[in-house]
């Protein structure tokens, strides 16, 4: 009898205990999966992690690439090609397709609902030359009104704005006149306007001049963010939309060769963003709409829609950084690697002689030896075809 | 109908025989579990696959960073999948600048799955960071870190270093206060009073102090969807109920005045056996228990703010919490001030309140978990609730004939029981002792 207290006491400590297992087996972690060897990740900054699990890296992580940074960077799209009989000036008419319900891996493991011309973002960079007859059958397929807004000049009711395009398969022809001569943003322009942006709505449009431009490598760059998380911050920064793509994908330029970058701040949210240039400066030719570069450079500051002309040749091989030094944007994404490369033997002597022609004489007519593959097929070509007077473009 | 009903009556007499009494009871069973099986079609129908009554709405994503260790040049982020739904984790950051990472086992997160985000990273100690996760929907979720420190691992070395904080700060001061057992032994029965009313003080503010820092755990390190407080609510009832009907069955006193009369002896040799439980060693001992209970949480508290980082640990805070726990040693010698005990049963009590501080401590720096906190928090409040429960009561006997062996004039009912003026004063003193004491801490 006299074991009551004892055995009080353990059935006390029993139900406390019971009660610390209980509350313990409830917070123990379950591992289902077996484990992996452990394997060694060299990561995109250098850093080794060795790890049984998976690895957070661009470099590493797979994405389903429903848009490809290469090849946004060197496609422009020239359109159906007709000439008006009675004018003589040649017209340009492409289809552009709105979309908003589109769901995109805009950075490796990040899925985001993009709104888009054509299916990207960017949408197609719509190029013609000065005085040609740009007409863009605009058809909206999403669930909410959508519009086309050039910059540049043109009619009233041309401007996108005022004429609202329902969603649903609504439809408004743009026509106008290409001009001035540059590169210039395209977006929609429907209220809330800033939704309309940040989810992808927006394009560049370039305008040659007739005389054409100093034949060169050119490519598009449009400096662009995603806030994922509706913060009204940005939570990935990009040149051509995926974080880091061409850090781990470095666009191959060729030495001595003419570099055109035709680039447009798309960044909302930050007032200003900034491209740097390693190991090399760039006459800049802010909205390229001057023949004379502005500066000579190797850092420009963008506030939104600034855009300009950069031009430079590397007289060095190897990697070279470019990106924003806004650093906290390049640490999210926007920061890329130009490979300079000697010429190749295939193509060296031809693109050697070529380039001394057409640095010498401007509008040289063998542009198709420098010229990067894409435009063998498409719209390109049929460019080429047409209009010999685009130097930089084809033949 | 009535036709129907005759056979239905016979089989019930042939169910009470022999065996009909099975049918019975599946019929008990039966009726229990008809209603379950009724949920279980509810949710089916609700939840269940081909189901579309629940696409209305969106369900968020949602992961909860639980702890931030900060190892060699590596910071680890233990994340926890607390939202509705399963989520994949993308992106991990520091400071709001993306960096590549290793998630561990998987990225991929079920419900309430955890996985360990290892950044590679040199951190600089005593700097501020924010850790950052990215979901595969975009949406980020962080943790501040207050101030990097070394994470603690499992080792010989700080196991010790816990052994001897915890020895410091409970077993210790809960052994001094004990020493003032031979003092309280030459009071007269209205200052024993007095003192066990103390020893009530003490316990609730004790109490109090356990549930208030439960609540700060769940506020501060638990996801919503784990409901806190009432987490905490549960701990401290079913902590409570659990301990009393124990001790209440095993005393055999169910009734209020079940056993009180008796006259306790030594734990040994006394005569009425049934009320062991409500005896002076016996309350000692649960209250020993219950300060050990709420000395776990304490050690917890220390382990895990050493262990996160989260303050700077001080000599001053060792100081302040051993002062606040010699109070506990006080509130376990004064139910046996009136008793012959041996000294090494009086230090086992001391050391039953003091010790959980220590392994409060191990559990809190190694294997922090928040939830693990607030239960163990909640179920020493709730034992202390117990405590104070069955210390009441004792003092409430006082007031019993019985205790006229005393000699101590205790007929009158307000001399020296619950409505005395010694344990109204002594409660208050119990709190403002533990109140200026808790200062220092
Ligand atoms: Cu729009």
């Amino acid at each position: 009898m006299a074991t009551g207290s004892p055995r009080a006491v353990i059935l006390a400590l029993a139900a406390a205990s019971a009660i610390a297992v209980l509350s313990a087996s409830a917070i123990s972690d379950v591992y289902t999966e077996a484990q992996r060897p452990p394997q060694t990740f060299v990561t995109h900054t250098g850093a080794v992690i060795t790890t049984t699990g998976e690895v957070l890296d661009p470099v590493y992580q797979i994405s389903e690439v429903e848009f490809d940074p290469d090849e946004y960077l060197r496609n422009f799209e020239y359109g159906r090609i007709s000439v008006d009989s009675e004018t003589g000036q040649t017209v340009r008419e492409y289809v552009i397709v709105a979309e908003d319900d589109l769901v995109q891996e805009i950075a490796p493991g990040v899925f985001y609902n993009v709104w888009t011309f054509n299916g990207t973002v960017p949408g197609p960079t719509i190029r013609a030359t000065e005085g040609d007859l740009v007409r863009i059958t605009f058809v909206n397929n999403g669930t909410k009104p959508h519009t086309m807004h050039f910059h540049g000049i043109h009619p009233a009711i041309m401007d996108g704005v005022f004429e609202p395009v329902g969603g649903g398969g609504g439809q408004f022809t743009y026509e106008f006149e290409a001009g001035p001569v540059g590169v210039h943003p395209y977006h929609c322009h429907i209220m809330p306007l800033e939704e309309h942006i940040i989810h992808g709505l927006y394009g560049v449009f370039i305008v040659d001049p007739k005389e054409g431009r100093a034949p060169a490598d050119e490519m598009v760059m449009v400096l662009n963010g995603f806030d994922t998380d509706f913060d009204a911050e940005n939570n990935f920064y990009a040149a051509n939309t995926v974080p880091f793509y061409y850090q781990h994908h470095p666009i191959q330029i060729e030495r001595d060769r003419l570099i055109r970058v035709y680039v447009v701040n798309m960044v909302e949210f930050d007032p200003i963003n900034n491209f740097h240039l390693h190991g090399n400066l760039f006459y800049y030719y802010p909205t390229g709409t001057d023949r004379v570069a502005s500066f000579y450079t190797d850092m420009i500051t963008m506030s939104q829609t600034e855009r300009g002309i950069m031009e430079f040749t590397y007289e060095h091989t190897g990697k070279f950084l470019f990106h924003a030094h806004k650093v906290e944007f390049s640490e999210k994404g926007w920061v890329g690697v130009f490979l300079v490369k000697d010429p190749g033997p295939g193509d060296g002597g031809g693109y050697n002689g070529d380039s001394s022609d057409g640095d010498a004489a401007t509008g040289g007519s063998s542009g198709a030896a420098w010229e990067p593959a894409p435009d063998a097929t498409g719209p390109a070509a049929a460019a080429a075809a047409y209009d010999g007077r685009e130097a930089p473009d084809g033949a | 109908m009535t036709d129907g009903r005759r056979p239905m009556a016979h089989e019930q007499d042939r169910g009470l025989s022999g065996r009909g009494s099975g049918a019975g009871r599946f019929r008990v069973v039966a009726s229990g579990a008809a209603p379950l099986a009724l949920v279980v079609v509810l949710v089916l129908y609700v939840s269940g696959p081909g189901s579309t009554m629940l696409e209305v709405g969106v369900p968020l994503p949602e992961v909860t960073i639980e702890r931030v260790d900060f190892v060699g040049s590596e910071i680890l982020a233990t994340v926890r999948n607390t939202g509705p739904i399963p989520v994949s984790i993308a992106v991990a950051d520091v400071n709001d600048r993306i960096h590549p990472a290793a998630v561990e086992p998987d990225a991929y997160l079920e419900r309430y799955e955890t996985a360990v985000v290892r950044i590679p990273f040199d951190w600089n100690v005593a700097e501020p960071y924010t850790i950052g996760i990215t979901t595969d929907d975009g949406t980020r979720f962080e943790r501040e870190v207050e101030s990097a420190a070394p994470a603690l691992r499992p080792s010989g070395e700080m196991a010790a270093f816990f052994a001897v904080i915890g020895t410091y700060v409970g077993v210790i001061p809960v052994l001094i206060g004990l020493l003032w057992l031979p003092f309280m032994r030459r009071m007269g029965r209205q200052v024993y009073v007095f003192f066990l009313a103390v020893t009530v003080g003490l316990l609730f503010f004790l109490a109090l102090d356990s549930v208030e820092e439960a609540v700060d755990v769940s506020q501060e390190n638990l996801a919503g969807s784990f409901n806190g407080l009432m987490l905490l609510a549960t701990s401290v009832v079913v902590s409570f109920l659990g301990l009393f009907y124990a001790g209440e069955r095993l005393s055999g006193s169910r009734g209020i005045g079940g056993g009180g009369r008796v006259r306790e002896g030594d734990g040994r040799t006394g005569s009425g056996a049934s009320p062991r439980l409500a005896g002076p060693v016996a309350i000692a001992l649960m209250i020993s228990i219950g300060i050990g209970l709420h000395n776990f949480g304490e050690g917890l508290a220390i382990g895990a703010a050493v262990g996160l980082g989260s303050v700077a640990f001080s000599s001053f805070l060792i100081v302040g919490f051993a002062i606040h726990n010699v109070t506990e040693g006080v509130a376990i010698a004064a139910p046996l001030s009136r008793e012959r005990v041996a000294v090494w049963k009086l230090a086992g009590l001391g050391v039953l309140a003091g010790a959980p501080a220590i392994f409060g401590g191990w559990v809190g720096g190694f294997a922090y978990s928040p939830i693990a906190s607030v239960v163990f928090l909640g179920v020493g409040a709730g034992a202390i609730f117990q405590v104070m429960v069955v210390l009441v009561r004792w003092i409430g006997r006082g007031d019993s004939p019985a205790n006229g062996s005393n000699g101590s004039g205790a007929s009158g009912g307000g001399s020296s029981g619950l409505s005395s003026a010694p344990f109204a004063a002594g409660i208050v003193v119990g709190m403002l002792i533990m109140y200026v004491t808790s200062i220092l801490v």
